[in-house]
């Protein structure tokens, strides 16, 4: 009881400081998760099996962890999700250096002649396609940084159209297991493969894309309308190969980035695991980054690496002292075992707390709540998996800090003079967000139940 | 001459503006207080009604997110532009008196620099607010509290250290004791002596 006790203030206290937004995250989930260790696991329970399990270290010895031939759920720190984020960053790193995203945005931007409402239309479908590899911070910082330099040239608000890539970088990152970390995490615990969510979370993404380019048209065409009625020459604007800023590490990195797809598109067939593929990037730009490698390296978000193994050992206290059975079973209850309302109040709830706080805590904390719930209700864990992933991911858009890449956007906005406001951003982004959910409801009755 | 500049952090109705701008006559430099929001509503587009609404005010910490630099919060992003704003003159080499906007640590690195605080009796700065703003004497009271709070709040969250603490300033004065002509006339002499060295 006291573990418990203690488990619970020390998650709710890291809940609050992260909010709270005054010590830097990752000192706070890091600090959080050494008192776990300490007083949890140690001075409450005196299990060194709790720290062992939590530690998760020696999952590193496992044939399974690198190449694994059937789902296996993992527990403690997700190592698998850490190395795969770590190598995706390095990956990143590299292909920003080479200037990979500013010249895929610029040549889109030209192939359809930089018009405005076409170029908001493929700018939208670019952001969902990109975060679905690669994380959706990177993507608008990248798209919204080009938005404001063509806003600025063909004299057009940019703000409706940052704001419409935000919602379609967390719609397309909620399509495939690499493209937001509640994802990942979802992914790495329970063992599923890239495909396993792009035939479930990708249906429901795709579709709620189709609607929500549409409702982002019929929101925003007023606002887009550009100042200069006289018709563009582009041969005046910067050409896309100018974003280059070396051709051979332009090559090389873009090799990387379609190796990396490549693996995980087939990793359920080679069975290689996120983890040895994250580190494969990794070590394959490291490789070919050369003298470059420092650089890279120093760019590298380690602060985001440390949050997610404090956080991993945090809710590990919750999982040991059994909290997190106490949560499933409330749920069950107040859902009286219907699978239905099951399902509409994770995915509802799930989207209402992300947005708000970070989804990436919340979803590692459902993990094992769901992998309870199914265990006891007989609800299938893939129906409930998928309604966690989305709901985490597709709530975060609502606000502007519900997720990463909203506060990226209206951060590049506003430093370019468009500062967006809560009544702003929320205005049309909460609806669309509503629409989504209500989409995705629908999807998730009508195919699992 | 060297380069100087004259950063001047300040109580609400201490005067500190004034004597700011009185300083800046006697150097003959520009001051950037009001003018810094005007220069950053010119490069990037915005009303300056629009940054005088986010200006020196604390981000709201339950509304607001930073992810790896970036801040959704309006006024961090203000806040940053003004700051980069205020490096990029220093860098520059120009000479200036810069009013509040934390220049006496951002601007920490630069040998020019003469940070002063400027405060006063809480009496004389409700006659002096009541005078200025047209206002009663409660509403003066209470205009300070909510001033100074949020300057305070601004200050300490984007520094480290705090906001009228006297260790961070090279000279703090209470601006009621000379009365606000004798106290620039006493900070004029520091500032030359200080250019002398």
């Amino acid at each position: 009881m006291t573990a418990q006790i203690f488990a619970v203030i020390i998650f709710v206290a890291m809940f609050i400081m992260i909010v709270l937004d005054k010590i830097e995250r990752h000192y706070v989930t890091l600090g959080s998760g050494v008192l776990t260790i300490a007083v949890v696991f140690g001075i409450c329970q005196h299990s060194w099996t709790a720290i062992w399990n939590t530690l998760a270290i020696k999952n590193f010895a496992t044939a399974e962890f690198w190449y694994a031939t059937s789902e296996s759920e993992s527990k403690g720190i997700n190592w698998a999700t850490i190395i795969f984020i770590a190598g995706m960053m390095i990956m990143v790193e590299g292909m920003a250096k080479a200037g990979f995203f500013r010249w895929l945005c610029m040549k889109i931007a030209f192939l359809v002649k930089c018009r405005t409402i076409p170029v908001f239309i493929t700018f939208m479908i670019m952001s969902a396609v990109l975060s679905m590899f690669i994380d959706s911070i990177t993507v608008i910082m990248f798209l919204a940084a080009v938005t404001i330099e063509l806003a600025q040239l063909l004299r057009f608000n940019p703000v409706p159209m940052i704001l419409s890539e935000i919602f379609c970088a967390n719609l397309g990152g909620s399509a495939t297991m690499c493209g937001d970390p509640p994802n990942i995490i979802v992914g790495t615990s329970m063992g599923y493969s890239f495909f396993d969510f792009l035939s479930n979370t990708g249906v429901a993404a795709g579709i709620s894309l189709v609607f929500s380019v549409v409702f982002f048209y019929f929101a925003f065409r007023k606002e887009l309308v550009s100042d200069n009625a006289e018709k563009i020459d582009i041969s005046k604007l910067p050409k896309p190969s100018e974003a280059i800023t070396n051709k051979k590490d332009f090559i090389v990195s873009s090799l990387i980035f379609g190796l990396a797809v490549v693996l995980l598109v087939t990793h359920s067939i080679t069975h290689l695991t996120v983890a040895t593929i994250g580190l494969a990037i990794a070590v394959i730009t490291i490789i070919a980054a050369g003298k470059s490698t420092p650089e890279i390296m120093k760019k590298v978000d380690y602060k985001t690496v440390v949050f997610f193994i404090g956080l991993f050992i945090v809710v590990s206290g919750l999982e040991e002292t059994g909290i997190l059975e106490l949560i499933a079973q409330f749920i069950e209850k107040i859902s009286g075992g219907n699978a239905m309302a099951m399902i509409a109040i994770i995915l509802w709830v799930s989207a209402i707390a992300s947005a708000f706080v970070d989804n990436i805590p919340f979803a590692a904390t459902m993990v094992p709540v769901i992998q309870s719930l199914a265990a006891s209700t007989g609800v299938s864990l893939h129906t409930l998996a998928w309604t966690l992933s989305i709901g985490t991911d597709i709530g975060g858009s609502a606000t502007p800090i519900g997720a990463s890449a909203n506060v990226v956007g209206t951060s590049v906005a506003a430093k370019n003079g468009h500062p967006v406001s809560w009544g702003r951003y929320c205005k049309k982004l909460a609806p669309a967000t509503v629409m989504v959910l209500a989409i995705s409801t629908v999807y998730i009755f009508v195919r699992y139940i | 001459m060297g380069q100087i500049i004259i950063s001047v952090g300040r109580e609400f109705g201490s005067g500190g503006r004034v004597i700011a701008e009185a300083l800046a006559k006697r150097f003959d430099i520009p001051i950037y207080d009001r003018h810094l929001i005007l220069e950053i509503a010119e490069k990037t587009g915005l009303a300056p009604e629009e940054i005088e609404k986010y200006n020196e005010n604390p981000k709201h910490r339950l509304f607001s997110r930073s992810v790896r630099g970036y801040s959704n919060s309006i006024e961090d992003n203000i806040a940053e532009m003004q700051f980069k704003f205020i490096e990029d003159k220093a860098a520059s080499g120009e000479s200036f008196v810069v009013v509040g906007r934390c220049s006496e640590t951002k601007l920490r690195k630069y040998e020019g620099l003469v940070s002063l605080f400027i405060l006063g009796d809480a009496d004389e700065k409700v006659k002096r607010v009541m005078e200025v703003y047209d206002l009663s004497e409660e509403k003066a009271k209470d205009l300070i509290d909510k001033k100074d709070r949020k300057r305070k709040r601004y200050h300490n969250y984007h520094c480290s250290g705090h906001w009228g603490d006297s260790r961070l300033y090279d000279l703090s004065i209470n601006s009621s004791r000379l009365g606000i002509d004798r106290t620039v006339d006493m900070l004029e002499k520091y500032i030359r002596a200080r250019m002398s060295e």
